[in-house]
């Protein structure tokens, strides 16, 4: 997918957005601690500044930035991570990473032709041993604390 | 002398070997999975040395360490994904090497470049840790900044196509290394009232979310895998012997790379990911063809590989000497070597000095085991890249990430930030803000923080406090290296705009 976008106005926007987040913030702080982020704050902001006027008047030709692959497939991938890590805490580890790791693999396998149901029924103890190996030497081996929320 | 042999003797037994290889095998595991850092490989086997004699534990964990700084630059190169934030610049040239079928060439050079750094490390360990280590106590807050700002001059050659662009992106990370508690005044900073961002932004989660997120973005809304199916190991077009004419045939980056790595080593607090970064931005500004960097030049992943590999040994310097950890995982050498009664300073080379150059000879020999370990390693690795579906690599890398990171402080909330980082990386970088300089400006943002603050603080009476930052001949030669690194990076693009630079064309590469 192709956006005619001037990448010069959009990066100069991003940086003028970041420095008012930041900006705010910044009234309650003392010298020591405000000293060098303020430096910072003005700076990013002048090279924002400076990109919007680039793009604005010194911008030779119209600009365009593309997509490459299925935006739909993007945002929906972007979205199943988001999901993942949300219910990391309410189903555990384990469960979710299965679930997520089983049906991203069925979502993304589609863009070769249809998934079959011996694929997913072969997927099944693969995706289990890779998520129970894991799982195993995160927990017992590295003694990491994984969450286990209602499952494990 | 007669210490040197009675430690090498001491270390030529089949035991203290076999803890090399095990050692060297388990770090090369550890680090080449995005995430696991080399302090966590050295934190994760430390318990298993503690039944061990002083000798074979500070064995196993240096070699640990020299493998897990090596694995870092396999996923590196292979799924452009730096295992270890140290092999950060090994992605900048290594993945498209891979991407252009020339995998094998790229692992080979990166593996005989870190066999080299690793054996010049410990040769300056056992020759030079005396005098360096003094020259790195002149390094106070002044020179910290100074060191800080060189590194920042690798903005100009990291920002693809637009200077301002890669600059906007430093100073974003430098912003983000300021979330949290102030390192000179202690006040909580930017938290908008969150108290779990107290801590701050931990580089590792930054560094995954930026360089993974996107990748895996990318391969799955191209439905197609990092590296082409098609694309062979790449051993058919080039031997180890014709890999190594072309590492040892430019020995001038190869010396350089080295050098560059063992000064930054001695410096406290610098690290592997400033030395690598530094490095590579040299390589490419001495480069006769500067442009085909970040296109696929194996001087590159020479120049990141031989300086990362030399900060391992090197890095002990301060260590050994003063007790100051020169990088992490020398804090944990550091606790090894208290847990085992002995303190760092002249004793360690006199009364306890077989076991001392014992270890510092077993990096050596960890370095020389890189070779088969790495080469038989890569071809198993890039078998398994390659034949995994595209639709099982993404999701499995993604798990792979979300433990990684939450390991690293049990936070969830550090997965939340990496997954927002990523997401936010693949938009900037299609607007043309890379990841590169961004991470640039997280790591060195700190240092400079707390360089400059400290010098200001010690200035306080003085009528210019900012001359303060310029008060001694080592702070001097430093802002002037700044300055000419400043000169030599903005001087091509001048050339280049006012059509004085005939070879000159658009940049038009992609992620650096």
């Amino acid at each position: 997918m192709i956006l005619k976008l001037n990448t010069d106005i959009a990066a100069g926007c991003f940086g003028l957005l970041f420095c008012a987040l930041l900006w705010f913030p910044q009234s309650d702080l003392g010298r020591l601690s405000i000293i060098f982020p303020r430096a910072i704050l003005v700076i990013t902001t002048l090279i924002a500044i400076a990109l919007l006027i680039k793009g604005l008047f010194f911008s030779p030709e119209e600009r365009q930035v593309e997509i490459t692959g299925s935006p739909r497939r993007l945002l929906v991938v972007m979205a199943g991570f988001f999901i993942w890590w949300l219910l990391i805490d309410i189903l555990g580890f384990a469960v979710t990473s299965f679930i997520a790791i089983y049906l991203l693999c069925w979502y993304l396998a589609r863009v070769q032709g249809p998934v079959s149901t011996g694929q997913l029924l072969r997927w099944l103890p693969i995706i289990s041993v890779i998520v129970g190996s894991f799982y195993l030497t995160f927990r017992h081996l590295l003694n990491v604390r994984l969450p286990a929320g209602l499952l494990f | 002398m007669e210490m040197l042999l009675q430690a090498l003797a001491s270390l030529m037994t089949f035991e203290s070997v076999i803890t090399v290889l095990v050692g060297v095998s388990a770090g090369l595991l550890i680090g080449s999975m995005p995430g696991l850092t080399a302090t966590m490989a050295l934190a994760v086997l430390l318990p298993f040395t503690f039944s061990m004699e002083a000798l074979q534990g500070l064995i196993a964990l240096g070699a640990v360490y020299m493998g897990s700084i090596y694995g870092g630059a396999f996923t590196a190169i292979l799924i452009n994904t730096p295992g270890t934030p140290s092999s950060i610049a090994t992605t900048f040239d290594g993945y498209p090497m891979a991407r252009q079928g020339k995998a094998f060439e790229a692992l080979t050079a990166a593996t005989l470049a870190s066999v080299v750094g690793g054996l010049v490390g410990v040769a300056f360990l056992l020759i030079l840790a005396p005098p360096l280590a003094r020259l790195a106590v002149a390094f106070g807050p002044a020179e910290m900044f100074w060191v800080a700002m060189l590194g920042l001059t690798l903005v100009a050659s990291l920002s693809s196509g637009s200077l301002l662009k890669g600059m906007l992106g430093g100073c974003i990370g430098m912003l983000l290394s300021t979330i949290g508690v102030s390192p000179v005044g202690g006040e909580t900073r930017f938290t908008f009232g969150f108290p779990p961002l107290q801590g701050g932004i931990e580089l590792i989660v930054a560094l995954i979310g930026l360089f993974v997120i996107p990748e895996l973005l990318t391969m799955a809304a191209e439905g197609k895998g990092a590296l082409p199916r098609e694309g062979d190991f790449g051993k058919r077009e080039a031997s180890i012997r014709q890999v190594a004419r072309t590492v040892f045939g430019k020995p001038v980056n190869l010396v350089r790379s080295c050098l560059i790595g063992q000064i930054i080593a001695i410096i406290p607090g610098a690290g592997g990911n400033v030395t690598s970064l530094v490095a590579y931005n040299e390589a490419r500004r001495f480069s006769k063809d500067p442009e085909s960097f970040g296109k696929g030049n194996v001087e590159g992943i020479v120049a990141s590989e031989s300086s990362n590999n030399v900060m391992v040994a090197g890095s002990m310097i301060p260590l050994l000497t003063l007790g100051i950890p020169g990088a992490p995982p020398d804090a944990i050498i550091l606790g090894v070597l208290l847990l085992h009664g002995l303190r760092p300073g002249l004793d360690l080379f006199t009364e306890t000095g077989v076991l001392t150059n014992g270890f510092i000879l077993s990096m050596g020999l960890a370095a020389l085991m890189l070779l088969p370990v790495g080469l038989l390693g890569a071809r198993l690795i890039h078998r398994i890249v390659i034949r995994t579906p595209y639709y099982f690599m993404v999701p499995c890398i993604a798990m792979v990430t979300i433990l990684g990171t939450f390991s690293l402080r049990n936070s969830l909330l550090d997965v939340a930030i990496m997954l927002t980082l990523g997401c936010a990386g693949y938009f900037l970088r299609l607007i043309g803000i890379y990841a590169a300089p961004i991470v640039l400006g997280l790591i060195l943002g700190g240092i400079a923080e707390q360089g400059y603050v400290q010098t200001m603080l010690a200035a306080v009476t003085d009528p210019f406090p900012w001359l303060r930052l310029l008060s001694n001949t080592l702070s001097k030669v430093l802002a002037a290296m700044v300055l000419l690194g400043v000169a030599t990076a903005l001087v091509p693009i001048w050339l280049q705009r006012s059509g004085r630079l005939d070879k000159a064309s658009p940049d038009k590469r992609g992620e650096p």
